[in-house]
């Protein structure tokens, strides 16, 4: 933390801004700020990115509701929007450092670590494109070739994005510009971003601006690889088939979990479409875990899950039984089986007794 | 993910004295539309004395804009050649579409009534029809011109 | 043939191999006659030691080449076979010249063909160019106005890329290669005729030798290229020259596909800016938010669109369109322009949405087609700190209203879709937001994403209403990012129509538009 002693109680001032829906006092608050001299990048990283992530702990935990996280998020990007406008500080250095892409992984629409990195990269005197969230790949790959950037920044925050970020990875490299992957997606020591090819991984946007600010060599353009290159393990089509058949495998384990708990018979049509919905996340994450041969986006995913229903207090009673249906399904299937029972043993772990999801 | 295989979209035509018999099965879409007017189009020119073209519904699963903008052409085509469109064994998802969109009267509209509405047709319409072979019959508005005096504006 | 024994002393030597060593008979030294390749091979023999290479030794007496093949002989005396290989060891050569030349260019094609981007093809080329033909190599592009772009390699150096403005004329060959005429051949090029603008800054000494090829393009000339070699280095080959015009000519290739795809490009940028739907903010203390996905990934523009039209002053109605043309990708996008540069034409009568829907539906009429478009108007007015609406449905899904307590009603307006019928009708439903509410223009591309747990449920009107009640009192943009988020995970990876949301919101006490309303808004901004 580089802020003044005067602005210590800034986060906290904001969370309440940000929470209670009242932009005049957040854009206020950020406003004077400034004034007394605080530095914008201190403001985003220090302060608005803090109160964000607060966001995210405090829904998990049922603090918040719903509306409120959506409401505080957009609040928090209209303070952005308000530095962005605001004149800088220092005139920044001319011509620009250097030209980077910001971009999300397409499907991904956590586009505000995207947005704080674009901000500190134009702070820090680059030239930027921000393409946003939900930036279909084909779009990036044909803003790439208009546009010749320094770099790719690609931002991803949930895991099941990480096939899409690889070939989007690929694709970038492909035409001869590196890429710089951040994001809670790609592990929390980038080991994920690594295992897919990128050229740089970058834990937060200082660290993304310290990669950027050290130059990143031109992959070499005639050096194309396909996702097997990468990932070997992925001849065994076990991804595949469970991507495939994704709708069978949750209809399949929705049938199951009805014949093992009584309960589920008495459900609302809107209850059985949550816990519909709840399978199909499993088998998102575990077709990802697949994927990236890493059985901790499974294991993470399902306490991460059991946690979010304990904090509403909901026993996650399915979850096992879910786990259960799904190996029954998979059992020609080594990696998924291991996956599954390894699911199971995080489930068992201490914090997490008979489980029941979905009220 | 949802790599489902599309309802698969067939047309099976049949003849009666004086009417054509289309039976539709499967979406009605973007990807099959044309195909419907194509083949309406092409039994029409081959049977000129038509009375009736009768759209069959009944194994219908789905309908988009583009398959209201097939019917519309249809109607265009049937109503310059003074046959009649019959919509039958609507089922819902057609049904709430027609009714949204407020054009069931004009696409089932008889034949008969398709001269008087011919002459209705106001200047500005007209204008912006002018020249155009087959639309030029297009009236059908009668009903639809009646109701807007009394719907307009109320609320 | 010949015999060495076992210290290097030739012991026999045929008719043969006499005349080959000019003379050599047995008993002299061999070292004095045999070649040195040789010499080694027989120490290595006589050693009991492995060969250095695989296969028999081979070397070159004179201008031939030879292997020579050992048998032992009596007392370690070792006979030495000579076979001469000449003809078939310059068939190798050519070979595996052709075989290098042939990856070569595999690669250069390979790395050309990666980037449509002009200036990284520029760059690519003359890195490639310098790495397998020359020194340092120029790459000089067509005019732009009256300078050239150039592009700069040197072997394991930096690239460097300016415009400048050079006399192309003063280098031998050149303004010829820029006009796509034949090469000159290396060997008529002076290289003390080349200006100093040609020579990369640290370049190696004086200037040897140069090739300039053209780099043909796609009907017009993509440039020139300018190789270097210092004069420490051995001249080009003939061979070197024809290997550089094969390079060029890929060179040329690609970096004409990169131009023609960058003016594409450009010219889709421009006409897309107008399709594209606007961004939005606030307007006379009254929120809009919007949120926009075309159908098919590779375009961003189809037949959804919305605009906002502020009213003159805060006094007066903002007009609102939402739309959906049938039909998908460019035409329909086309057909939204029309539609939306006609409503703007429009504005002076926007307080009337019949008669507006009436001459828009006489404007689209055509006998070409019956692609027809649904909307809805708004027309929008903040009065005493609630919104005041007035909504028209043309054929379009009715809009929905977010009540402060989490209630979602449906705004009961409903009139003919415009563009197919001689005629249409409407009806006009008023209504009020408090404070906190949400009003929602969306189209069907929303209610008709297919996908879900199952893979193939329609979204339905039911799941954006349950979302709509979770969406109580939330900023209007909050409102749209939750239902493009719920449509996003409902889709996953599967194919979508259009889909297009505007969201109309009164401000609470604490927002910034609420501040923005009772400010008289005598200054009308436009939106576009």
């Amino acid at each position: 933390m580089t802020l003044p002693t005067t602005a210590a109680a800034l986060p906290d001032r904001l969370w309440q801004a940000v929470t209670g829906g009242d932009e005049q006092e957040a854009v206020g608050l950020v406003r004077a700020a400034l004034a007394e001299g605080v530095d914008e990048e201190a403001l985003l990283l220090d302060v608005i990115a803090p109160v964000q992530a607060r966001v995210g702990v405090e829904w998990a935990a049922d603090r918040i509701t719903v509306a409120q996280e959506h409401t505080a998020t957009a609040i928090n990007e209209r303070v952005i929007a308000c530095l962005a406008h605001h004149p800088p500080s220092a005139a920044p250095p001319t011509p620009p450092r250097g030209r980077a892409t910001v971009s999300c992984i397409d499907g991904e629409w956590h586009a505000f670590p995207a947005r704080l990195v674009a901000e500190v990269l134009r702070l820090r005197g680059w030239q930027v494109d921000y393409l946003g969230a939900q930036t279909p790949t084909p779009h990036l790959v044909a803003h790439l070739h208009r546009t010749n950037p320094d770099a790719v920044l690609l931002s991803g925050s949930i895991a099941t994005h990480l096939p899409t970020a690889h070939a989007a990875i690929t694709a970038c490299q492909a035409i001869g510009v590196p890429v710089l992957a951040g994001g809670r997606a790609f592990g929390y020591d980038g080991r994920y971003a690594r295992a897919l090819g990128a050229d740089r991984w970058a834990a937060d946007a200082r660290g993304a601006a310290a990669v950027l600010a050290g130059g990143l060599a031109r992959p070499h353009p005639a050096a194309r690889r396909q996702a097997a290159d990468d990932l070997p393990h992925l001849a065994d089509q076990e991804y595949t088939m469970v991507v495939r058949s994704r709708p069978h495998l949750v209809k399949e384990t929705l049938v199951a979990l009805e014949e093992r708990l009584p309960a589920m018979r008495d459900y609302s049509d809107a209850q059985r479409e949550r816990t519909a919905e709840d399978i199909a996340h499993i088998v998102d994450f575990l077709a990802t875990a697949l994927y990236v041969d890493a059985a901790e986006i499974f294991t993470a995913f399902l306490t991460w899950t059991a946690d979010i229903l304990e904090a509403r207090n909901v026993r996650a009673r399915s979850l096992v039984p879910a786990l259960d249906a799904l190996s029954e399904q998979l059992r020609d299937f080594p990696r998924a089986v291991r996956l599954l029972r390894e699911g199971t043993t995080a489930l068992h772990g201490p914090s997490a007794p008979g489980p029941e999801m979905c009220a | 993910m949802t790599s489902l295989p599309p309802f698969e979209f067939s047309l099976s035509i049949h003849r009666e004295p004086g009417a054509l018999i289309v039976r539709l099965a499967g979406d009605l879409d973007y990807d099959t539309s044309d195909d419907l007017v194509d083949a309406v189009t092409e039994h029409m020119a081959a049977h000129p004395r038509l009375a009736d073209v009768r759209l069959d519904f009944h194994e219908l699963t789905w309908i988009d804009s583009a398959g209201l903008s097939a019917l519309l052409m249809i109607r265009r085509r049937t109503g310059a050649a003074g046959v009649t469109l019959h919509l039958d064994n609507r089922p819902t998802v057609l049904n709430r579409l027609l009714d949204m969109t407020n054009v069931l009267d004009h696409l089932t509209a008889p034949a008969t009534r398709e001269a008087e509405g011919d002459g209705r047709t106001d200047g500005r319409t007209e204008g912006a029809i002018e020249g155009a072979g087959d639309a030029r019959t297009e009236g059908g508005g009668g009903v639809a011109a009646d109701g807007s005096a009394t719907e307009a504006g109320t609320s | 043939m010949l015999v060495v024994d076992r210290h290097g002393g030739l012991v026999r030597v045929n008719e043969a191999a006499r005349v080959l060593l000019r003379g050599a008979a047995g008993g002299d030294g061999a070292a004095a006659r045999v070649p040195s390749w040789l010499a080694d091979a027989h120490r290595r023999v006589s050693d009991g030691l492995p060969g250095a290479d695989p296969g028999p030794p081979t070397g070159t007496i004179d201008d031939r080449f030879f292997e020579a093949h050992p048998t032992p002989g009596a007392d370690g005396d070792v006979v030495w076979w000579l076979v001469d290989e000449t003809g078939r060891h310059h068939a190798e050569n050519a070979l595996s010249d052709a075989l290098a030349r042939s990856e070569i260019l595999a690669e250069v094609s390979s790395a050309l063909l990666s980037s449509l981007n002009v200036p990284r093809c520029m760059e690519v080329a003359a890195t490639m160019a310098a790495e397998h033909l020359a020194e340092a190599a120029v790459l000089v592009g067509p005019p732009q106005g009256r300078r050239h772009p150039l592009t700069y390699a040197r072997r394991g150096g930096p690239v460097t890329q300016v415009t400048r403005r050079v006399d192309v004329s003063i280098v031998p060959g050149l303004p010829e290669a820029l006009q796509g005429f034949p090469p000159v051949p290396a060997r008529w090029i002076n290289p003390g005729d080349i200006p100093d603008w040609v020579i990369p800054d640290d370049f190696a000494g004086p200037v040897g030798s140069v090739i300039v090829t053209p780099l043909p393009g796609h009907g017009l000339p993509a440039g020139a290229l300018i190789l270097l070699r210092s004069s420490t280095e051995q001249a080009f080959t003939e061979n070197e020259e024809l290997l550089a015009r094969l390079f060029a000519a890929r060179a040329g290739s690609a970096l004409s596909a990169a131009g023609l795809y960058s003016e594409q490009a450009a010219i889709t940028a421009t006409l897309m800016q107008d399709l594209l739907p606007p961004p939005l903010t606030s307007v006379h203390g009254v929120e809009y938010a919007g949120g926009y996905r075309a159908s098919q990934d590779q375009e961003r523009i189809g037949g959804d669109f919305y605009d906002v039209h502020p009213g003159a002053d805060a006094s007066r109605s903002t007009l609102v369109a939402l739309g959906d043309v049938a039909g998908k990708g460019l035409e329909a996008a086309v057909l939204t322009g029309k539609i939306r540069n006609t409503l703007h034409a429009l504005l002076p009568l926007a307080d009337d949405h019949l008669q507006v829907l009436s001459l828009l539906n006489g404007a689209l009429l055509t006998s070409h087609h019956t692609r027809f478009a649904t909307l809805v108007l708004a027309s929008v007015r903040r009065h005493r700190g609630h919104v005041e609406l007035r909504l028209t449905s043309a054929g379009h899904p009715p809009p929905l209203i977010v009540r402060n307590d989490g209630m979602v009603e449906e705004v009961p307006t409903r009139g003919t879709l415009v563009g197919a019928l001689p005629t249409v009708t409407a009806r006009t439903v008023e209504a009020v937001l408090a404070p906190g509410e949400t009003c929602l223009l969306y189209t069907d591309g929303i209610t008709e994403a297919r996908g879900g747990p199952l893979g193939d449920d329609l979204f339905g009107e039911h799941r954006l209403r349950r979302a709509l009640a979770e969406c109580a009192g939330m900023p209007a943009e909050a409102v749209v990012e939750r239902v493009r988020m719920l449509t996003a995970q409902w889709l996953g990876a599967g194919g979508h129509d259009d889909m297009a949301a505007v969201a109309i919101s009164a401000p609470k006490p604490g927002s910034l538009a609420a501040l923005d309303g009772r400010a008289d808004g005598g200054n009308p901004r436009r939106h576009r």
